[in-house]
């Protein structure tokens, strides 16, 4: 027996991909996915092009960019106002515990951040889903009057000066949850979640109930695991609110040691405009540096996780 | 029947109800006949209290007896941004080792400043002393800020200034219909020209144009034949093409300049005495000759301005990309010698000259601050309102300090701001630490010392401390306004010649009379100014440009500023100013 006749009939023979077995293009479909790609290539491009631009700024040499020389490659390529970024202004941090200790402003906004994206998005998750969760129970008499108000939220607001008197009276200005709390909940993500929430099966439920799990053991034993899918989305989603926020912290905190690195992006790209004949413009190089390092963490996870988005919006769109 | 009854009762409660609300409006409406209240001299309260718990008095230091705390706003600039350094060592702890006052520093970044401010004084959070205001227009009617002309009697600096200098006339231009004012404006002796353009002056003598005795009398069409000279001597040289613009200028494009022109703009319509780039405001200039106020955008002083404006563009001298371009382009092509004129102001100065240096290498380049081109008028383009940003005080203050208290802050308040003494040491820090004074009196940084809001610039090898980094000293919260010699003590000499020469050559305009719009007025007048401005600016840029002709289309574009009731403002600037 010939060892050809045990092995299984090659690929290049049945691949639908055959060039014989392939089903004709048109010359008119051919020329549209050209056309198309070269299309997309451009649309890349034009995407692309101001962020290589701006990672070559950051490497190119102060002197380089007053000159005006500043292209796809840095000129006078150099890590000093990355060093310089990461190094400038140190500031006090925990004073009463760490009275001497002093860490520089970047690095400070930067752990900010991260502890508010962190934090935050775990408790946004938390509470954003043990209020979709009942929300989702159609039976349940309460939601007839809750979910008006809450829904209300979307569109209508007390106004800025409103928030900032409520954050005032209860004491969070100038406190990193005065950053977190007023994000908290987002009707919009609630309303997705809940959506989800309605599509699974209540049979499963009952089983547990049935088994004697509380309802509160019925959401965390059984919905909250079925519920990867929405969670994931959510998490990508309040991250990403939470990282790129700088309006809170402009609002309500007022000691520098507790700005989120958005923030200190935002008055440094603004900062100093030309009608005040005092004003000094930042550097372009250190404006362009401080958004690299902003954004490269979004940058690296993204690819990984945008199927995610793609998902997110889908959720809760047909039902079933 | 009952049923009538009540129909009737109801009307007639309704029909007292709008005669109250009418009756109300016509009071209001009456508040703009209010004489302004402003007098030619102050006279100083005289304390006949001898145990006050402070001393004060003109030329004495203010000090409290027991240490107290006062709340401030401050506003922070992320280019010198406050470190605690200020606090422990720097400005604050100075002023506090003087006075005995503790600046309880409440601060926000300088770019959310106002809005910042705006928001703690309507949730009633604000800070006892809030400087660096601008615009008071939009806290008069709340009653969160103090109408301070009530208090400046007890003010000795502050009464010594204005009673030196005479400017009640500048005061009314910020007092309100209820005939009170309510910031403490910075206060000048005079004004002096800020924003003018620097030369290549080595190109312009190469060229063989003599600038320094013809800028004497020049008008904007000498300037532009001048520089047809200058860029056929760079042509000429190779140092650029016949297609090349030779005048590429900055705070003019989309973002610094407003969508409006910005200082090109600004300042070559205020020498044809009329409104436009950064100064257009609502278009509104009072015209001296006539006695009333006048919009401005639709003169035939302002046609005459968009033709000058639109002649170096169509004479391939002035880029049209300097409307829409950033800063850092203009600034860019002026450094490598690529173009021979660009806009300065005072603080540019030391900053150019370090550019320019490190691009083209010492001595190999001469700038020269001109003075600015005569257009209809010989007048200077300084403001004539000799006031400055100003401080506000918060009724909050009155309220919790009560009044004695708050007279006390209010001096500490007066001396902080309206001393020379407390002017020195904001500007310059400590005399004998940070500066010394030089036999012919003029001030300088002590060696190690840099500063670059005194145009003190680092050493190559930057191992200088900057004492406005370091220390917050000549930060923006402090000093404005002054003397002449105060306001000048840090200018060097190119800065220094180019203002004496605006001051020698040219004429200072005349003060426009005060008004004092209602808060009704005032909306009604931002409300036409909005949309009317905002197609004056882009009708300006057109004409400039050339995307528009002025010859045919200058009355299809008063046309449209006529049915954006451009006469509604005039109206209402008519009725409050009744000569």
């Amino acid at each position: 027996m010939s060892t050809k006749e045990n092995t299984a009939p090659e690929l290049k023979e049945i691949h639908i991909h055959n060039p014989k077995n392939r089903i004709k293009e048109s010359a008119g479909y051919r020329i549209f996915t050209v056309i198309n790609t070269i299309i997309m290539i451009l649309i890349s491009i034009v995407t692309l092009y101001p962020f290589i631009y701006l990672v070559s700024q950051s490497f190119t040499s102060e002197q380089a960019i007053i000159a005006g020389h500043t292209g796809l490659i840095p000129e006078g390529f150099n890590i000093d106002t990355y060093i310089y970024v990461m190094t400038r202004n140190p500031i006090k941090i925990m004073p009463n515990i760490f009275p001497d200790l002093k860490v520089p402003e970047f690095i400070v906004y930067y752990m900010n951040t991260i502890f508010y994206t962190f934090v935050g998005t775990i408790m946004s998750l938390f509470f954003s889903s043990i209020l979709a969760y009942p929300l989702s129970k159609t039976k349940l008499k309460v939601n007839k009057i809750l979910s008006p108000f809450i829904i209300f939220t979307m569109y209508f607001g007390g106004g800025l000066i409103a928030n900032y008197v409520l954050i005032l009276k209860l004491g969070l200005k100038n406190s990193m949850w005065g950053f977190i709390l007023p994000m908290l909940i987002s009707t919009y993500y609630v309303i997705l979640m809940r959506s989800f929430f309605m599509s699974i099966p209540k049979e499963l439920e009952d089983a547990g109930e049935i088994d004697g799990l509380d309802k509160f053991g019925v959401f965390w034993h059984i919905a909250r695991p079925l519920s990867t899918p929405i969670m994931a989305t959510m998490t990508l989603f309040y991250a990403v609110m939470y990282w790129n926020n700088w309006f809170n912290a402009k609002l309500y905190l007022q000691d520098k040691s507790k700005w989120p690195v958005a923030y200190f992006l935002q008055t440094i790209i603004r900062g100093g405009g030309a009608s005040d004949p005092d004003a000094t413009q930042m550097s372009a190089n250190i404006k362009s540096c401080a958004m690299v390092l902003t954004v490269l963490p979004i940058i690296c996870v993204y690819p990984f996780i945008q199927k995610y988005y793609v998902q997110g919006m889908m959720l809760g769109g047909v039902k079933e | 029947m009952k049923t009538t009854t009540l129909k009737k009762a109801s009307c007639v409660g309704l029909t007292l109800s709008m005669l109250t609300g009418f009756a109300a409006c016509s009071t209001g409406a009456s508040e703009t006949s209010e004489a302004t209240t402003i007098p030619s001299q102050i006279e100083t309260t005289a304390e006949t209290e001898e145990d006050l718990p402070y001393d004060f008095g003109y030329g004495v230091t203010f000090h409290a007896d027991e240490p107290v705390t006062y709340t401030m706003f401050f506003s922070d600039a992320s280019w010198y941004p406050m470190v605690e350094t200020w606090q422990t060592e720097g400005v604050f702890k100075k002023i506090e080792e003087l006075t005995n006052v503790t600046l309880d520093i409440k601060s926000y970044d300088s770019n959310d400043y106002m809005e910042q401010v705006t928001l703690d004084i309507n949730a009633g959070n604000a800070a006892y002393i809030i400087p660096k205001i601008y615009d008071d227009s939009a806290f008069v009617d709340g009653g969160a800020i103090v109408p301070i002309s009530d208090y400046v009697q007890y003010m000795p600096y502050y009464t010594e200034f204005y009673n030196t200098y005479d400017l009640s006339e500048d005061i009314k231009t910020i007092t309100r219909a209820n005939g009170k004012y309510y910031k403490l404006p910075g206060m000048k002796e005079a004004n002096l020209i800020n924003y003018s353009f620097v030369i290549r002056k080595d190109i312009w003598d190469a060229a063989g144009i003599d600038v320094v005795e013809l800028e004497k009398n020049w008008t904007w069409e000498d300037l532009l034949e001048a520089l047809i000279q200058v860029k056929a001597y760079m042509v000429e040289q190779g140092m650029c093409s016949e297609s090349d613009y030779i005048w590429s200028d900055l705070w003019c494009g989309n973002e610094s300049g407003q969508g409006s022109g910005g200082n090109l703009l600004g300042v070559m319509a205020a020498t044809y005495d009329c409104n436009a780039g950064w100064n257009i405001g609502n278009g509104m200039r009072f015209d001296h000759e006539s006695g009333q106020f006048v919009f401005s955008p639709t003169t035939e002083n302002y046609k005459q301005f968009l033709i000058t404006a639109n002649s170096f563009i169509e004479a391939g001298i002035l880029d049209p990309e300097t409307f829409t371009q950033d800063d850092a382009t203009a600034t860019a092509q002026y450094y490598n010698g690529q173009t021979a004129i660009m806009s300065i102001n005072q603080g540019q100065w030391a900053n150019y000259e370090q550019n320019m240096t490190a691009q083209l290498g010492a001595g190999n380049y001469e700038n020269y601050v001109i003075t600015m081109p005569i257009g209809s008028t010989r007048n200077s383009t300084v403001s004539p309102e000799r006031l400055e940003n100003g401080v506000m005080i918060s009724q909050k203050a009155l309220d919790e300090l009560g009044e004695a208290g708050f007279i006390q802050m209010l001096r500490f308040v007066d001396w902080l701001f309206y001393s020379h003494e407390a002017y020195d040491l904001t500007k310059w820090g400590v005399e004998g630490e940070h500066y010394y004074v030089d036999d012919d009196g003029n001030k300088h940084l002590m060696d190690g010392y840099c500063c670059g809001g005194l145009g003190y610039g680092n050493d190559e090898a930057e191992s200088m401390t900057d004492i406005r980094l370091m220390w917050g000293y000549a930060g923006g919260n402090f000093w404005y306004g002054g003397t002449v010699a105060e306001m000048t003590d840090n200018l060097i000499p190119p800065v220094a010649d180019y203002v004496a020469r605006d001051t020698e050559y040219r004429d200072t305009p005349p003060l426009a009379p005060g008004i004092a719009p209602t808060e009704e007025q005032n909306e009604e007048i931002n409300l036409i100014a909005t949309p009317l401005i905002s197609n004056v600016n882009s009708w300006t840029l057109k004409f400039v440009t050339g995307q528009a002709d002025i010859e045919t289309q200058w009355d299809e574009y008063v046309q449209s500023c006529v049915d954006l009731n451009s006469q509604g403002l005039v109206d209402i600037y008519g009725e409050l100013y009744t000569g």
